[in-house]
């Protein structure tokens, strides 16, 4: 779709807004820096949200594989700042939302000014900070705010493109402004309706990215289909797995805590082929892995755990030779609790 | 709620959960079992099973600490299951909301609707492509009924939005407890053949 071409060339810009706004598990150093950047970034600010996600959420995944370090995304980030308003306000202007504030109508009809992000400013601050939010909540006070009040303006200006699209709305703003598309009814429901409509088909089409085999499926019935199965068989091995460890020797599926602190203890060494030991009796469990692991080789566990571009950073030590080790990966980096934990226990 | 969509976004496009979700998982998971270790000698293959999917149906809707529905939901159940286990394992400051929060169950009377329904359709006239469209509508709801009844906490979802959302992070979700409980099972095998 033209969305994602359009979206792949701008990799850099939505992109911090989303880490920034997202992904707080990160603990991105300098947050009072990403505020700051934030609300020159979104200088439309009116972007559809929701339409956004499938492509940056790939872009995501390709700056934090590029990025090693928090240090280096806020560097980039500030030389995008700039350049990336123009392209913002186009964008915003693809999306056909027009802001309330009566400076930004003639920005967002194509015109690329700076200027306009400062009324922005409070909405987007507000924004990351409410990364907290209940969604609930936040849902259903969307779902008020489109059905109460939806200005539509029906000229068609010439230097807009907003024939394309229909927007969706920005959860900061009390209320939002809509232009119809052309030849479409342009009452308040049908408008509520549609957007609704397309929050939920982004939603759908990240879901058919995430169960594998979706995407050629034509057809929203069928895809779900295929989601409840999915689902269905998730759960069903959830079952089936929690019975194999139950039937396991109790002994050992309630010790293997303290198997997988050991691995957890020289993994951190960084010593692949388990050479150092810090534990007496781990120590033959953890060798007798390995050699499982070795010899799993030529039938790679069904379950590996992703060794992409995110892990990369994380697992830089291990470059492993044996693909086998992929479940085992879980241990590195994980905290110091655990050999203290063993150490306890024996 | 974007950031609930955007985390999950950033989830979603690796396809696969992250391996600091694993680990977490992992560490709730075995302070669940902890809590189980005295009582398991005097205990059935079943009995067992059920404390182990309970941990670790716990230890996965923990992670999220509340922010999404299906979350919530699938504590108030473990809850009912077992309290003491879900209370000890959730020694947060959420698990008193967590377990007494609930919220009003969406129900339609089926008879009702489908009876008023049959007197809306007697009204209209049928074109070709109304009626296609038509079923094609029924369809499409009937699925995401069931739906509904897969994902935990789902007759409480008011909209399909926010259903298609929860059923993304707990796709997620599902797939981090899968990969975490398969690593395991296979340790345990390994260890037991040797």
């Amino acid at each position: 779709m033209d969305l994602s071409g359009r979206f792949g060339a701008r990799s850099g810009d939505g992109v911090p807004f989303r880490e920034a706004a997202a992904l707080e598990s990160l603990h991105i150093g300098g947050g009072e820096e990403f505020r700051q950047m934030v609300p020159p970034e979104n200088a439309g600010g009116f972007t559809a949200l929701l339409e956004l996600p499938p492509t940056q959420a790939v872009e995501l995944l390709h700056s934090s594989s590029s990025s090693a370090s928090q240090a280096t995304t806020l560097h980039s980030l500030g030389t995008l700042s700039f350049p990336s308003n123009p392209l913002l306000m186009e964008r915003a202007s693809r999306f056909s939302v027009i802001a309330t504030d009566n400076q930004q109508n003639g920005n967002v009809s194509g015109e690329t000014t700076t200027t306009s992000s400062v009324p922005s400013n409070e909405h987007i601050k507000t924004e990351p900070a409410e990364t907290e939010t209940c969604d609930q909540a936040a849902v259903e006070k969307q779902s008020n705010r489109c059905g109460k009040r939806k200005e539509l303006d029906k000229k068609v200006k010439s230097s807009t493109k907003k024939k394309n699209k229909s927007s969706e709305e920005n959860e900061k703003l009390p209320y939002v402004h809509v232009r119809a598309r052309r030849g479409q009814a342009t009452d308040s429901h049908s408008l509520a309706e549609r957007a609704r409509r397309e929050k939920i088909n982004a939603r759908m089409k990240l879901l058919q990215e995430l169960v594998p085999g979706c995407d050629k499926i034509q057809g929203t019935a069928l895809v779900l289909d295929e989601i409840i199965n999915h689902v269905q068989s998730l759960q069903r091995q959830v079952e089936m797995l929690s019975m194999r460890l139950a039937s396991v020797n109790p002994r050992i599926d309630f010790n293997l805590d303290t198997i997988l602190a050991s691995e957890n203890g020289s993994l951190m060494d960084g010593s692949f082929n388990g050479a150092t030991m810090q534990l007496a009796w781990p120590l033959q469990v953890m060798e007798t892995e390995q050699s499982y692991h070795h010899r799993q080789l030529q039938q790679p566990p069904s379950q590996q755990w992703p060794f992409d571009g995110l892990n990369q950073p994380v697992w830089g030590r291990e470059e492993n030779q044996d693909h086998g080790n992929d479940h085992n990966n879980l241990m590195v980096g994980s905290t110091s609790l655990h050999p203290n934990q063993v150490k306890m226990e024996l | 709620m974007d950031h609930l969509l955007l985390l999950s976004l950033s989830l979603t496009s690796l396809m696969q959960p992250t391996s600091s979700m694993n680990e977490q998982f992992l560490k709730k998971w075995q302070m669940g079992l902890q809590i189980f270790r005295p009582s398991i000698d005097n205990t059935s293959v079943s009995e067992r099973k059920r404390a182990i999917k309970l941990s670790a149906d716990v230890a996965m809707a923990s992670l999220r600490k509340g922010t999404t529905c299906w979350s919530r939901a699938l504590i108030q159940k473990a809850a009912t299951q077992d309290n003491f286990l879900v209370r000890q394992m959730l020694s947060g400051i959420k698990e008193e909301t967590l377990i007494n929060k609930k919220l009003p169950k969406i129900v339609c009377h089926r008879k009702i609707v489908r009876r008023s329904k049959k007197i809306l359709m007697r009204r209209k006239s049928k074109s070709a492509m109304e009626e296609v469209a038509a079923k094609a509508k029924k369809l499409v709801k009937r699925k995401t009924q069931g739906l509904r009844n897969i994902v935990p906490g789902g007759e409480f979802m008011s909209n399909n939005v926010l259903l298609i959302q929860e059923t993304l992070d707990y796709i997620v979700s599902l797939q981090t407890q899968v990969n975490v409980m398969r690593s395991i099972v296979d340790a345990a095998d390994a260890g037991v053949e040797r």
